[in-house]
């Protein structure tokens, strides 16, 4: 089964190049039944990896451009009327997909993002009146664009917290990039990759995550970083339950990756950047925008041990 | 500045600034090339800070110290004692300045103007200048504090506010040592420097050197009593007596020291008092005839006085209790009595032709005493300060020719006449009456006090004494100097902003009495509280015991201060109680001694990866411990803390003590950031 995981991690590697970590964290995030936002400028691989996740994993993929002009029915689906049967049939939208790109998410009315941030809460999306279950397994994949701000809506709190994490791509390594420029193009060697993992294969992986050993040892720790961000004065606010039990699962998901079926601290310090990044703001400074800063101090100053 | 080693700004400001406070109590004995040599070494030394000089090369450092060298041998005679010692010093903390680079420098020139504030208790111990001490000192630490700070801050005040926090936060630690730190008796005597050494009663007595002391409004001591001041013209304070005269001097009596103390009985009731005695370089105490005192290497000698082992170097404080009206050696040797008989072979011959006559007029002893003062009496005697030239007989000339002089005339006058009827009698030299300060309830004795006066022997009646002046000027004795020299004008005529001359300014007079009651209070309690004091004060609170065990539970109360400050920062309670953490910490600590050290937000296994990086050779034991620790804790393995120990004794077998740290420093260094 693990070897499975390396191959698939392997594989994606294969089209974007250079980015181990950040796949691996990706990989996780979807083993951990989270939602992934990547926040970076255009043309660093958000597109590209979120399709390669999809191939390799098997998931059905869909993308969904956000303009201010997009309408709830956009992504949910609308019903229409079927002048020979006489009736109203439902047209499902892009968001009944199994792997969810969301591009530049920040770029729609509030409206349209909560009605994607619904739909990844809970699981089912509310069409006139019916209820519909979305494809399991479901993963949204959104993507921000920081530099270019002007007529965009940025994602309050509330909803970044419904991420389980926040990634960034970055620039790719020169070597990375020389292997980039010599070679094919990676879209093009999107469609072979073959997949790699099947739906129950999947489903039995994210079944087994849960089940990775937590100590209580390592839940102390996790407690100490969570209780460090509510008592610390340079914390704007300390970390919700969602947020450590966001934690714990992602550090589980860590260690699975890593082969192992218990959790080590150095898990929680793997996936704790991405993991708390986005719901942490200094005091000094609470509109602003990363918690980088306080998540390296969590890292240094919290007892491991 | 950001030279590592360099002195920050803020520490060379404060330095500069200490150097004036400290160097400023030194002015009044320093010789004048000293101040030209602080002046120019501290103009310099901005010239420096403003980058608008070098530092001075290895020639004019070494001229520079030969110069001091040289002045100080010439101004001060020598290289080594007290005097010559401080000047050096002080010439040292300024060239030092000079010269100083790095922050190593400027720590020696901190300590050495510590030690220069010490210095200068030397000279004055005064209340004032202990206050004044806290502004150089508050300085250097100032200057301590800044060297600390980066040479890019720029808050000298902050800097002070810290210092003189400190230095508040240090005042309890202050009086609980300064109650209970034991008073250790000097281990070398160390001489007073000569600026210090006050005028006061000498060895022998010439008429004029009491009239020189009488110039003088120095303070020789003051006296507490318990209960009721005696009046004004009972305060006779015995200072010592004089039994040789040569025809010039008085003088003591060649081997008064060895003599036993004579009988005396005591009669009447007892004066109780303490007295705190200015510095005097001579071994004799002052008190009121006769008197008793438990100061420890103190004795009572042949003429009642009483005497130290040691000179008086420093404030003393001693307790006292007095008969004045006791009966003093009623029977005496023939020895005593040719000792106070003595004369000079020749010279005087009217004042020994006046004696052997009053012999024949009055056979009885007191009879002729009674006519010898009312001679002083009725004749045309006067009272001065300023008396004329007495030619080689000076006895004579003052009785038959002057008649004018002060309390050192007629003394001795009085017992040449004595000595001439055959009667003994000698000279006593000390203090009479003093200033009744209403606010301390005590009297304060200055140098114009000093006072001369007779005892002459009685068989039966012991010792008498009396006082010719009084016949002669009766408010001298009973108010004192200055209602004595009311129409001469003569009294402190040498200083005239003295505080003493402006008597009759009522406010002036509250604040110079008030002032002095301070200080009283400064040298009874702070000055005074000495090795005797010290143990009586404990007595008292801890109940009768003695030195010995007052020391031993002293001794035991620092131990426990100790222990509890051990426990406080030790904190044994918060000891680890989990055997896994615990023997993880001694995992840490092996591997600290190696130089890796780990840092809090460091799991165990990113740990031993670094420590098996920095430690290869050890890899291996690393590895097995970190592993067989990570299964047992985050595992779900059970607790088995000797597995971690077998472990750790690997480990510990392995790894050489302390061996080649200067390598895994290094190595952890290049390593420790992730």
């Amino acid at each position: 089964m693990r070897i499975r995981l390396n191959a698939c991690l392997d594989a994606v590697n294969q089209v974007l190049l250079g980015k181990e970590p950040q796949v691996r964290l990706a990989l996780a995030c979807l083993l951990a039944r989270g939602h992934l936002l990547i926040e970076d400028l255009p043309g660093m691989g958000k597109t590209t990896l979120s399709h390669a996740l999809a191939r390799v994993l098997g998931l059905s993929f869909q993308r969904i451009q956000f303009t201010s002009d997009l309408l709830p029915g956009d992504i949910l689906g609308t019903s229409v009327f079927v002048k020979d049967s006489g009736q109203f049939v439902f047209h499902p939208g892009p968001i009944f997909a199994e792997l969810v790109l969301a591009d530049e998410i920040n770029r729609a009315t509030p409206k349209s993002q909560s009605a994607l941030l619904e739909a990844m809460e809970e699981g089912q999306v509310t069409i006139e009146g019916a209820t519909r279950a979305l494809p399991e397994p479901f993963f949204v994949i959104a993507t921000q664009n920081p530099v270019s701000q002007g007529g965009t809506f940025a994602l309050p709190e509330s909803q970044l917290d419904r991420f389980l994490m926040r990634l960034s791509l970055g620039y790719p390594a020169k070597a990375a990039e020389k292997a980039l420029l010599l070679g094919d193009s990676r879209r093009s060697l999107l469609p072979r990759l073959e997949p790699l993992l099947d739906h129950a294969a999947l489903a039995l992986i994210q079944a087994e995550v849960p089940k990775v050993r937590a100590s209580d040892a390592l839940i102390d720790y996790v407690l100490r970083l969570v209780d460090a961000t509510r008592s610390q004065p340079q914390f704007a606010w300390g970390l919700s339950p969602r947020a450590s039990l966001a934690l714990l699962a992602a550090a589980r998901a860590w260690a699975f990756l890593d082969g192992r079926d218990y959790v080590i601290p150095e898990d929680v310090q793997a996936v704790l950047p991405s993991v708390v990044g986005h719901r942490l703001r200094e005091r000094a400074d609470p509109t602003g925008h990363g918690g980088g800063a306080l998540v390296q101090w969590l890292l240094r100053e919290v007892p491991a041990l | 500045m950001s030279r590592p080693g360099a002195i920050p700004r803020i520490s060379l400001t404060w330095l500069l600034v200490a150097q004036v406070l400290v160097i400023i109590p030194h002015l009044g004995h320093l010789p004048l090339w000293i101040l030209g040599l602080w002046l120019g070494c501290a103009a310099w030394r901005i010239q420096i800070l403003r980058m608008h000089a070098g530092y001075p090369n290895a020639w004019i450092k070494a001229g520079l110290m030969l110069g001091a060298a040289v002045g100080v041998l010439f101004s001060r005679g020598s290289l080594i004692g007290l005097d010559a010692g401080v000047v050096l010093l002080i010439a040292a903390f300024i060239l030092k300045l000079l010269e100083m680079r790095t922050r190593r420098d400027a720590l020696v020139v901190i300590f050495l103007g510590f030690f220069v504030v010490v210095s200068a208790y030397l000279f004055d111990d005064s209340m004032l200048a202990a206050l004044y001490s806290l502004l150089p000192v508050t300085a250097l630490l100032a200057a301590l504090i800044g060297l600390q700070q980066s040479g890019v801050a720029a808050q000298p005040w902050a800097t002070a506010r810290l210092a003189a926090g400190l230095l508040l936060q240090a005042v309890p630690l202050m009086l609980l040592l300064f109650v209970f730190f034991p008073r250790l008796g000097p281990l070398w005597s160390l001489p007073l420097p000569s600026e210090r050494a006050v005028s006061g009663l000498a060895e022998s007595m010439a008429p004029a050197d009491i009239a020189e002391l009488s110039r003088s409004s120095g303070l020789a001591f003051r006296a507490s009593f318990e209960g009721e001041v005696p009046p004004h013209e009972q305060l006779y304070w015995r200072a010592l007596t004089f039994e040789r005269f040569d025809g010039r001097r008085w003088s003591q009596a060649s081997f008064a020291q060895l003599l036993p103390t004579p009988a005396w009985e005591k009669q009447g009731e007892p004066l109780r008092y303490s007295i705190v005695m200015q510095p005097s370089s001579q071994a004799w105490l002052f008190a009121l005839d006769v008197a008793e005192t438990g100061l420890e290497n103190t004795r009572q000698m042949s003429d009642y006085r009483l005497q130290r082992r040691r000179p008086v170097e420093r404030t003393l404080l001693y307790q006292v209790t007095s008969w004045p009206t006791a009966l003093r050696e009623p029977a005496a040797s023939s020895d005593s009595l040719r000792r106070a008989l003595q004369l000079p072979d020749d010279g005087d011959p009217r004042s020994r032709a006046w004696g052997a006559e009053l012999k024949r007029q009055y056979p009885q002893p007191e009879q002729l005493v009674q006519a010898v003062l009312s001679h002083f009496n009725r004749e045309p005697f006067g009272y001065t300060l300023r008396p004329p030239r007495l030619g080689l007989n000076s006895i004579d000339d003052f009785l038959f020719e002057s008649r004018n002089g002060f309390c050192a005339h007629y003394a001795g006058a009085m017992v040449f006449v004595l000595r001439a009827a055959g009667i003994p009698a000698r000279v006593v030299a000390g203090y009479q009456g003093g200033e009744y300060n209403p606010g301390g309830n005590y009297v304060q004795v200055r140098q114009f006090d000093a006072h001369a006066w007779v005892e002459y022997w009685q068989a039966g009646k012991g010792w008498v004494s009396v006082d010719p002046t009084f016949q002669v000027a009766p408010e001298r004795i009973e108010l004192g100097l200055e209602e004595a020299l009311v129409d001469e004008q003569s009294f402190l005529e040498g200083s005239p902003f003295s505080p003493l001359r402006y008597r009759q300014l009522g406010w002036l007079n509250q604040l110079r009495l008030g002032w002095d009651n301070l200080n009283h209070g400064w040298q009874r309690l702070v000055l005074g509280y000495q090795g005797a004091q010290q143990l009586q004060l404990l007595q008292g609170w801890f109940g009768r015991i003695d030195a010995r065990v007052l020391a031993l539970s002293l001794v035991g109360a620092g131990g426990l201060l100790l222990g509890l400050l051990a426990l406080w920062l030790f904190k044994p309670w918060q000891r680890e109680r989990d055997p896994q953490q615990r023997l993880f910490r001694r995992f840490e600590q092996l591997l600290a001694r190696h130089a890796v050290h780990r840092q809090p937000g460091e799991g165990a296994r990113a740990y031993a990866e670094r420590a098996a990086q920095a430690l290869p050779a050890q890899a291996q034991a690393i590895g097995n411990f970190a592993a067989a620790f990570e299964a047992q804790r985050y595992a779900g393995g059970e607790a088995r803390p000797a597995e971690l120990r077998a472990h750790l004794a690997v480990l510990r077998r392995a790894l050489p003590w302390r061996r080649v740290i200067w390598r895994a420093a290094l190595l952890s260094g290049a390593t420790r950031d992730p």
